[in-house]
């Protein structure tokens, strides 16, 4: 084992007597990246923010590198780096002093060459003399980065860090994430773009009302809930579903054009070649077959129904 | 100790200084300059003398007072309150640094400017008036005390305050009527005995009459009560502070 981050069961609620997180543990090994998927309210920041020293937690403990973020929080925090959700930096400073002054705050000793390194990665170099308000949003969200980056961090937390960044620019980050990764560094991500999760993670975490409703590897809960969907479209509209085919597990589309079938590809045997033989045994003429298969937002909106349920 | 983090807060913050360097030095130089046009021209042509010091050397502690004190508590205050407001408290509340080191980086960084000014503010003055120093080692703890007691005291109120209106509620309301009625431009006893009574309740009165004294070697209070004023001053802020510590009142949620 080399875990690096372990979070046993956080709890935290508001001055207000609002839970916002129930009891949530988490393990996370080195290098490896986990998006934390959940509805606005879930608790994804809240999550953060006790970990990273933001809010104070009302319960539990959590370890970042063995070290205690309450005994020892020096050790933890010069870890952590942090992204948040809301972008905020001090507007009138130049890109290069409030970058350089994140690296000193957190007591690393000054290293320009790091510095230029990591502004060139996230294309803000050209930029580093400018005052902070001078930049567009994005690269405003950049520089959030770069401030992150600037201490070296083993674990990095980046909460929304695409929320209203374009697609190429989103493209640039992932570019970074998966260098830092290679480095060996956790990162630790919420998104609302489930497709980034896809993309990028090598462990999914759903969170729901300040509840890890679970946390898996993104291939085995791909395959572990991910259904296949057989798309039949028929050349005629059929009003109703034919005696013939009422041992197979159908649907039928409200135009009444497409048959659908689910099966589990799992399983030892899809039916998928008995199914068309009996369409055409059925007099049924086949105008289109498509497959689909669940992504991630499927089963995401599932399982937080699920819980309203 | 983190040294570093403690050096780049301080630089930090006293770059936010230097980038309005000039306004820094001008306002100072010029609201003195018209103090002693003002109040040395109009009213030291009335009054010649307060206790054998002429009338425009009397009030140069006064000014120095009002404005280091003003300074260092609307610097500090303002230091810790717009990183709430804009939201880059985030970083340092996650940094790898303790309470204590966050209030020497800020709470410096405004002392410092705070003593800048006073500097610039005691220089003018002698364009305008003859200055001796009758006891330059405690002019320059005075000095050194008052900037630190009001930087803290400006800390805590930059923690405290949820808006602006807050933030400068206490320097309007509290601090200046009570530097100005502290004995800045007059000797308490100029005026009834009644008003004399009421002056001594006044915190401020201590300092002014502790620093002009090191100037002058006359005062409205014994020396050994203002060193002790601003002792209990410093001693108090540094209290609330350590329990502000304690509890993360308004910092963390
Ligand atoms: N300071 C606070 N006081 C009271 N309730 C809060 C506070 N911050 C967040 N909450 C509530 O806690 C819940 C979780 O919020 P948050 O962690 O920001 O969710 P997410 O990041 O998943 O959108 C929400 O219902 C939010 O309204
Ligand atoms: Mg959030």
């Amino acid at each position: 084992m080399t875990g690096i981050l372990s979070i046993r069961d956080l709890r935290k609620t508001y001055d207000d007597g609002f839970e916002a997180l129930k009891g949530v543990s988490l393990d996370l090994e080195k290098g490896e990246i986990l998006a934390l998927l959940g509805p606005n309210g879930a608790g994804k920041t809240t999550l953060i923010s006790a970990v990273c020293g933001l809010i104070n937690p009302t319960g539990g403990s959590v370890s970042v590198g063995g070290h205690d973020i309450d005994t020892d929080f020096r050790a933890a925090r010069s870890m952590i780096g942090l992204v948040p959700q809301e972008v905020a930096l001090e507007p009138f400073e130049t890109v290069w002093n409030t970058v350089r002054f994140s690296r000193g705050l957190f007591g690393k000793p000054r290293n320009d060459a790091l510095i230029q390194k990591i502004l060139t990665q996230l294309s803000l170099w050209d930029k580093k003399d400018n005052q902070v308000k001078e930049l567009s949003g994005g690269m405003k969200r950049r520089v959030l980065i770069a401030k992150a980056l600037a201490h070296e961090p083993r674990v990095l937390f980046l909460d929304e860090p695409t929320a209203g960044v374009d697609v190429a620019l989103r493209k640039g980050m992932w570019d970074v994430v998966a260098e830092m990764k290679a480095d060996g560094v956790t990162i630790i991500l919420t998104t609302h773009y489930i497709e980034e999760a896809e993309a990028i993670a090598d462990r999914i975490g759903v969170i729901a009302k300040g509840e890890l409703l679970l946390v898996e590897e993104k291939a085995t809960l791909m395959t572990r809930m991910g259904r296949k969907q057989l798309e039949v479209q028929l050349d005629q509209p059929l009003k109703a579903i034919p005696e013939a085919l009422s041992d197979y597990e159908l649907e039928l589309a409200e135009d009444g054009r497409t048959l659908i079938y689910s099966y589990d590809t799992r399983a030892e045997r899809t039916g998928i070649t008995a199914l068309l033989n009996d369409i055409a045994g059925a007099g049924l003429k086949l105008r289109d077959v498509q497959t689909r298969q669940s992504s991630l937002e499927d089963i995401f909106v599932s399982l937080v129904e699920g819980e309203d349920a | 100790m983190n040294l570093t983090a403690i050096a780049s807060i301080y630089r930090f913050e006293m770059t936010r200084f230097f980038r309005t360097l000039l306004q820094s030095f001008l306002s100072p130089v010029l609201s003195t300059s018209l103090y002693f046009v003002v109040f040395g021209a109009a009213i030291g042509s009335r009054i010649d003398q307060v206790e054998g010091v002429s009338y425009g050397a009397f009030i140069v502690p006064g000014l120095v007072m009002l404005s280091v004190m003003t300074q260092a508590l609307s610097n500090a205050s303002f230091g810790i309150y717009f990183p709430k407001f804009i939201g880059t408290i985030y970083e340092l509340l996650t940094a790898p640094v303790s309470f204590l080191e966050i209030v020497i980086g800020y709470v410096g960084a405004a002392a410092t400017k705070a003593l800048f000014i006073g500097t610039v503010i005691l220089i003018t003055s002698t364009f305008f008036v003859d200055l001796t120093i009758a006891h330059p080692f405690a002019m320059v703890l005075f000095l050194l005390l008052t900037c630190l007691s009001f930087a803290l005291f400006g800390f805590i109120i930059g923690i405290w305050a949820k808006n602006f209106e807050q933030l400068q509620l206490v320097p309007l309301l509290i601090v200046t009527p009570l530097v100005f009625l502290g004995g800045s431009f007059y000797s308490i006893s100029m005026l009834p005995p009644f008003w004399q009574t009421v002056t001594h309740f006044n915190p401020v009165l201590y300092l002014i009459s502790g620093f002009r004294w090191s100037f002058f070697g006359v005062a409205d209070v014994p020396i050994g009560i203002s060193l002790a004023a601003i002792a209990l001053f410093t001693a108090l802020c540094l209290g609330v502070i350590w329990w502000i510590f304690k509890t993360g009142w308004r910092l963390r949620g």
